[in-house]
């Protein structure tokens, strides 16, 4: 006899099975009892598949139980029966396929079976089921809700490793305690391990494409830094005149590019592309302008401490000239030496030779 | 329309042909089938031998025993027991006098 025999007869046995599904067990099982062999005899002769030789296993077992004396429980008197019958036909035909792929696949792993290898991996599904619930677990519990690798509460280290640690053993536990033998510990367990598949599969889809991510973004968005919002760039001379059409380079000759070639047009407030070339892109925006002292903040006119003017080598005039006209510009030079205005760009220039805005 | 279905003359009656090819010989389900058809009760359904040697079985008429096989599974023999013979009896007589009666009826209908 060889397999598919013995598959039709388990998928033929399954359907009757099912079918009598409204009989007290003791009695079905009864009624199956004899009937592998009866199957076996039946495709021995020949003739045909065992539906074309008996009809189908509802029918089969309808006549079954009827001339065995249980008249009525043995139709599939309800839709449910029906849909049930058919759906243990598809699985036995389903575990029908398994089987076989089972042996065919075998002998490429050194096995007579492939189940035979799987069940040697068993520890190793229990130790990965612990970490990936344990990662379940954290993910679930932890409001910051980015995966990675460790299974993180709150961001501690020690928490992820106990967390780890007790997963990994509870499923060990879990595993070596076997199949539960009652069906809802068996049917919870069977529904947590296929979540803690699919949560698998997603999350580590999701892990590798941010590692992927991150690895690009490094160059382009490395986050903060001292140029972080760098829209234009304004260059003084000496005199504190803005120079225009400026262009930057590093050591190597490699030109440095500052902020965005757009300017907010002021009336509009609309960004529109900058018209000139070089820095800055926005000339009439610059932070500073020749003659306008009030702009230029650092050394303010109106101080009141003889120090601010001092700046100029030849400051000779006391400190009664501020305290005159303190809301006036000083004269700090004491003469006519330069213009006022100019002088506090001038002292700026040490320190701030181009102002970045 | 046949006013006579042979499926339902055999209903009632399969119990005393089971009966009746255990009477010389034990024999198990699927030899108890083919005994049947080789008499000429060819539309037996295998789902109600298998269902009437289950149910004289669960009767008390009669006996069964596993032997088990070198070759494919083992089988289930069935046998009549004291009480199946004296089933036996009883029903073949009940049979013979309404079979009798029923040869009866058709001879005369058919003379007269």
């Amino acid at each position: 006899m060889n397999l598919t025999a013995q598959d039709e007869i388990a998928v033929y046995v399954e359907g009757v099975r099912l079918a009598l599904a409204g009989l007290p067990p003791a009695t079905r099982d009864e009624l199956l009892e004899d009937l592998p062999e009866h199957l076996a005899e039946v495709l021995a002769e020949g003739g045909g598949s065992l539906t074309d030789r008996l009809g189908p296993p509802e029918a089969y077992a309808a006549e079954l139980s009827a001339s065995a004396g249980f008249a009525t429980a043995g139709q599939p008197t309800s839709r449910y029966a029906a849909v049930t019958g058919r759906a243990a036909r598809h699985r036995a035909r389903i575990s029908q396929t398994v089987q076989r792929a089972d042996v065919r696949v075998g002998p490429i792993l050194g096995y007579a079976k492939a189940s035979e290898f799987l069940v040697l991996l068993r520890p190793a599904w229990w130790v990965l089921r612990g970490y990936l619930a344990a990662m379940a677990i954290a993910f679930m519990f932890d409001g910051n809700s980015r995966l990675g690798l460790m299974p993180r509460l709150g961001g501690d280290d020690f928490a992820a490793v106990l967390l780890l640690a007790l997963g990994i053993l509870g499923s060990i536990w879990l595993g070596r305690r076997g199949t539960p033998a009652r069906k809802w510990p068996r049917r919870a367990l069977r529904l947590a391990t296929v979540y803690l598949v699919f949560f698998a599969l997603i999350g580590f889809f999701e892990v590798d494409s941010a590692a992927q991510r991150d690895g690009y973004n490094e160059v382009g968005y490395s986050g903060w830094n001292e140029f972080t919002g760098v829209r234009d760039v304004y260059v003084y001379d000496g005199d504190g005149r803005l120079i225009s059409g400026v262009q930057l380079y590093d050591q190597d000759g490699n030109p440095i590019r500052l902020g965005e070639p757009y300017c907010d047009d002021p009336t509009s407030g609309m960004s529109v592309p900058s018209r000139t070339l070089g820095y800055p892109h926005c000339p009439e925006a610059a932070p500073y302008h020749p003659g306008d002292p009030s702009a230029v903040t650092p050394p303010t006119p109106d101080t009141s401490t003889p120090s601010a003017p001092a700046t100029s080598p030849n400051a000779s005039a006391p400190a009664a000239s501020s305290a005159d006209s303190p809301s006036k510009p000083p004269a700090p030079a004491g003469g006519a030496q330069t213009p006022a205005a100019k002088d506090p760009v001038d002292s700026a220039k040490p320190s701030v030779p181009a102002r970045v805005g | 329309m046949l006013r006579v279905d042979p499926t339902q003359l055999l209903k009632g009656v399969l119990d005393l042909a089971v009966l009746a090819v255990l009477r010389d010989e034990d024999g198990y389900g699927y030899d108890i089938l083919r005994r049947l058809r080789a008499a000429g009760l060819e539309d037996v359904g295998d789902a109600s031998v298998y269902g009437t040697l289950r149910r004289l079985f669960n009767n008390g008429l009669l006996n069964s025993y596993v032997v088990p096989s070198d070759e494919g599974p083992h089988r289930k023999y069935y046998a009549l027991n004291a009480a199946g013979r004296t089933e036996l009896q009883r029903s073949g007589k009940v049979w013979s006098g309404f079979a009798s009666i029923m040869d009866d009826l058709l001879r005369e209908r058919g003379k007269a």
